[in-house]
């Protein structure tokens, strides 16, 4: 497991110890570095992939596999018009979720949209604070996220347009702010009901719900299950329709997609907007492990 | 790009509760906010108490994105602490990395991991099966290197620059080597030695 390359670069390193240590010089460093390095390669290439396809592209994609999908594929497209990928990098519900988000708001203009959801991201503001967290630690990525729902909105010196949208959706510096403020926003809405959520959390032995926040919800890369799009949903109050794609069936013959809305606890909705029927304006596709978006027709 | 205005600001909240936390952060002499010194005061009840340990923090372009690059420049006897060059088995530093987190509170688990060795998951495992197998030697071999060097506080920096400009080498040098190491007199003899 020693790694002999570049050792010399890291010379300094142990200039404390006497000469012939010099050749163990960080190794196990080293190879974290490595797969970092690997890592972030990896990333980067998937980084490339944002493309909108036709729902036919996924039936292609099935083409010589289970025939129970494949069937699903043929009910989904009755509903739904098209797919748009998501890299696959563990923050793909997040990146799906902020997409959707800001193109629905791009195609609405829809402003009393805007004005609510920034009255519950002030509220996740104060959520955090009073679990204790810097204001440093999360300001920038609050007002990344700020900024780009003002900049989809249309009138302003820097609105920007759906290409726009798209490259920025791809830019790291961008994206990646914007995922971190969901893990911010997320972590602070578990944490502040950790009651609530504690059962619904797996294999949570032996570890809390804050621990639970620190290695599966704040890091990047840490896939998102439904406690998290739970409480995504309720803390910015915005429903999630999430259709499912996998092999079960259902015993009455027919094959039929599942799907499950989250629906924001009203509770928690600083301005609850009446009685009237909440119906979900973003649709991930899920497949076991990975969020896409889906179009309706 | 190293978010830098960050970095400055962790600095300054760092430096507003060092006397409660006992934790610095510093930039190194060059006054490049990516090269930093950390100092951890040695958790009390544990072999490191009364030690004050110095970690050479190297930020990575993609901070706050990606770790910190941390090891010890004091040298240390524990179970997840390369006995050799330093390097640290914290999962925090690695795959557990959150830009939630902070340098302070990344040298606060350092911290937490010398009262807490996880000897099953060594990083020298020479250390981990001495603190398996007989943790009495353990105890007394990770206090002694404490002693040795940890304990910077028996003579001022300028009172040991003088001491190794006394036999023979440049102050400059001195004072560079000394700054290098973390302050620690016989470090900065190796060093001048061997550079």
């Amino acid at each position: 497991m020693q790694n002999q390359e570049g050792l010399q670069a890291d010379g300094e390193v142990d200039s404390a110890t006497s000469a012939p240590s010099t050749q163990f010089d960080d190794w196990a460093n080293f190879a974290d570095n490595d797969i970092m390095q690997q890592q972030s390669s990896i990333q980067a290439e998937e980084a490339e992939k944002i493309p909108f396809e036709p729902l036919s592209s996924l039936a292609a994609e099935y083409q010589s596999g289970s025939t129970i999908l494949l069937e699903k594929i043929k009910v989904l497209s009755e509903q739904y018009a098209a797919i748009r990928r998501t890299r696959g990098d563990g923050n793909c519900f997040f990146r799906s979720f902020m997409f959707s988000y800001l193109e629905h708001i791009l195609e609405t203009q829809d402003r009393a949209e805007v004005d609510r959801i920034k009255a519950n991201v002030e509220q996740c503001r104060k959520t955090l604070q009073s679990l204790g967290y810097t204001d440093f630690t999360f300001e920038d990525f609050f007002a990344l996220f700020l900024e780009q729902m003002e900049s989809v909105l249309q009138g302003n010196e820097d609105s920007i347009s759906h290409d726009e949208l798209i490259l920025r959706s791809r830019d790291q510096s961008v994206s990646d702010y914007v995922v971190m403020f969901f893990r911010f926003v997320t972590s602070g809405e578990i944490q502040k009901r950790s009651e609530f959520f504690e059962p619904f959390i797996m294999g949570l032995t032996n570890a809390t719900v804050e621990q639970f926040c620190k290695s599966s919800v704040e890091p990047m890369g840490e896939e998102s299950d439904h406690v998290h799009i739970t409480a995504i949903s309720d803390a910015l109050g915005v429903p999630i329709r999430v259709v499912y794609l996998d092999r079960s069936s259902c015993d009455t013959g027919g094959v039929s997609v599942n799907h499950h809305d989250f629906i924001p606890a009203d509770s928690d909705l600083p301005s609850a907007s009446g009685s009237k029927t909440i119906s979900p304006f973003i649709t991930l596709l899920y497949r076991p492990g990975h969020y896409d978006i889906l179009y309706p027709k | 790009m190293i978010d830098f205005a960050r970095v400055q600001k962790e600095l300054q909240e760092c430096s507003r509760d060092v006397e409660k936390s006992g934790i610095k952060v510093t930039p190194k002499s060059d006054g490049c906010l990516a090269r930093l010194i950390g100092t951890i005061p040695g958790p009390s009840g544990t072999p490191y108490e009364d030690g004050t340990f110095q970690i050479e923090i190297t930020l990575p372009d993609g901070y706050p994105f990606e770790p910190p690059k941390m090891h010890f420049a004091t040298k240390v006897w524990h179970p997840n602490i390369s006995s050799q060059s330093g390097a640290i088995c914290l999962d925090i530093l690695k795959d557990q990395w959150s830009p939630a987190l902070t340098l302070k509170t990344a040298l606060l688990s350092v911290q937490a991991l010398l009262s807490a060795p996880q000897p099953d998951d060594p990083q020298d495992a020479v250390v981990a099966q001495q603190y398996l197998r007989d943790y009495q030697t353990f105890v007394g071999t990770a206090r002694y290197w404490t002693e040795t060097f940890a304990k910077t506080s028996s003579l001022g920096v300028e009172e040991k620059v003088q001491k190794l400009v006394e036999m023979g080498f440049p102050e400059a040098q001195a004072r560079n080597a000394l700054e290098a190491v973390g302050g620690d007199e016989n470090l900065a003899l190796e060093k001048l030695c061997s550079g």
